[in-house]
């Protein structure tokens, strides 16, 4: 492929996807100047393996370079870092059976969620821990299948659904004490 | 079905993940318990909330750099962006960013060799938007380079009204959201939204305004060469 061809392609195919790999690399990353960072090595490097892509949607393929390229960032700024606001331990994968899922709660107030604010949604997910943000990003805001999401994170279908059942649960409980607390003025 | 089959799969229900048989036995479950209606009702409330809230615009300064580095004809793909940000007063830019959205940001190429089709798709009846939209996206993996204008007028607009969704149940905002990054322009009829009296608030973002939807087929096929397709 000449050098032409190759940018005329790359630039239908990946450049067009520019905003959905912003997105993804500002929820895994929570910071704006790291999210540019990512996607910018993100796109340099699906540029110099772009002869690797067999094809087909370069969506997922270009988002899991950028999750890989956001994880790359993160682990070497974490060594220096705190841990996360949510307690891992408490939340983490082990906690996550199928029990989750049947666990959810049924609480018709919750369609006030609906109605909650940018601030307030934006605050909880950031709190959610990476794997579920992840997923729940991938699935709500890239609009991925489950398939999508598998092969982009590297994990099994069945464990896209217990993340995002898992995150789905843990989302609302936040949106919905935040909502109370802010409710009461604590 | 019963309520513990119907929670295990809910999720995949709303995500559009579960197949035709089991999404109509989940259905007809959830329209007689109670219960389990509320819990669909929180799960799209939950989603509702996050398509709306959860999105990031990418910043203006990192799209150019990436333009710059990768796109064949940088000069030519940033020319209103470019121009309001330099012709307007610093915050009057962003308002009008803000306002305009995404409709500043031009995806028309300069085209080379011979010229890619350019089809207007007339839409006038929302209640298979979601199979419209799959033709729509046939039509793109087909033909990649066509170039493509959704004008919706009459029932055609509803589709593109804030929350709206798909005969399964799925927000259309998302796809329209990966249509509009795939080059696809959605315009509005104005004209039909004064008639219906909806607040052009209600209008997503990703969907451009224009006074008449027929004065803008009109002018497509008359001026810019368009075809004229139903969908």
């Amino acid at each position: 492929m000449s050098e032409e061809a190759k940018r005329e392609r790359f630039e239908r195919l990946v450049l067009a996807h520019m905003d959905a790999a912003y997105g993804l690399a500002r929820w895994l990353t929570r910071n704006e100047a790291q999210a540019e960072e990512a996607v910018q090595e993100a796109y340099l490097r699906a540029y110099r393996f772009f002869h690797g892509f067999r094809g087909g949607d370069a969506r997922p393929w270009l988002l899991g370079i950028v999750r890989n390229c956001c994880y790359t960032l993160l682990e070497r700024e974490r060594a220096a870092s705190g841990p996360d606001e949510f307690d891992e331990d408490a939340h983490g994968e082990d906690a996550v059976a199928a029990g989750a899922v049947l666990n959810f709660p049924a609480n018709p107030e919750l369609a006030a969620i609906e109605s909650a604010d940018r601030e307030l949604v934006q605050r909880c997910l950031r709190a959610l821990p990476d794997e579920y943000r992840e997923a729940l990003a991938l699935r709500e805001l890239h609009d991925c299948s489950y398939k999508e999401i598998a092969a982009i994170a590297g994990i099994p279908i069945g464990t896209v659904m217990s993340r995002l059942a898992r995150g789905r649960r843990l989302l609302q409980q936040a949106l919905r004490e935040r909502m109370k607390k802010e409710d009461t003025g604590t | 079905m019963n309520c513990q089959a119907t929670m295990r799969l809910l999720h995949a229900y709303v995500d559009g993940e579960l197949d035709l048989p089991n999404a109509l036995a989940l259905e007809e479950h959830v329209q007689g318990c109670p219960r389990c209606r509320s819990l669909h009702a929180n799960l799209l409330a939950l989603q509702t909330a996050l398509r709306r809230h959860g999105g990031w615009e990418t910043p203006d300064a990192l799209r150019e750099r990436l333009q710059a580095h990768y796109a064949r004809q940088p000069e030519v793909r940033m020319p209103r962006r470019t121009w309001l940000a330099q012709a307007v007063p610093a915050l009057g830019a962003l308002a009008i960013v803000a306002l305009i959205g995404y409709s500043g940001y031009e995806h028309t190429r300069v085209p080379s060799a011979p010229e890619p089709a350019r089809i207007v798709y007339h839409m006038t009846n929302s209640d298979a938007a979601g199979a419209a939209l799959r033709t729509l996206g046939n039509h793109l993996d087909a033909a990649p380079d066509v170039a493509v204008v959704v004008v919706a007028h009459n029932n055609g607009v509803d589709f593109l009204l804030r929350g709206a969704r798909d005969e399964t149940g799925q927000l259309l905002e998302t796809a329209v959201r990966r249509f509009k990054e795939r080059g696809v322009e959605f315009r509005v009829c104005g004209n039909t939204l004064v008639r219906r009296k909806i607040d052009s608030g209600e209008v997503i973002p990703e969907a451009k305004l224009v006074p008449s939807g027929i004065a803008e087929i009109a002018r497509l096929q008359g001026q810019e060469g368009y075809i004229y397709l139903r969908l």
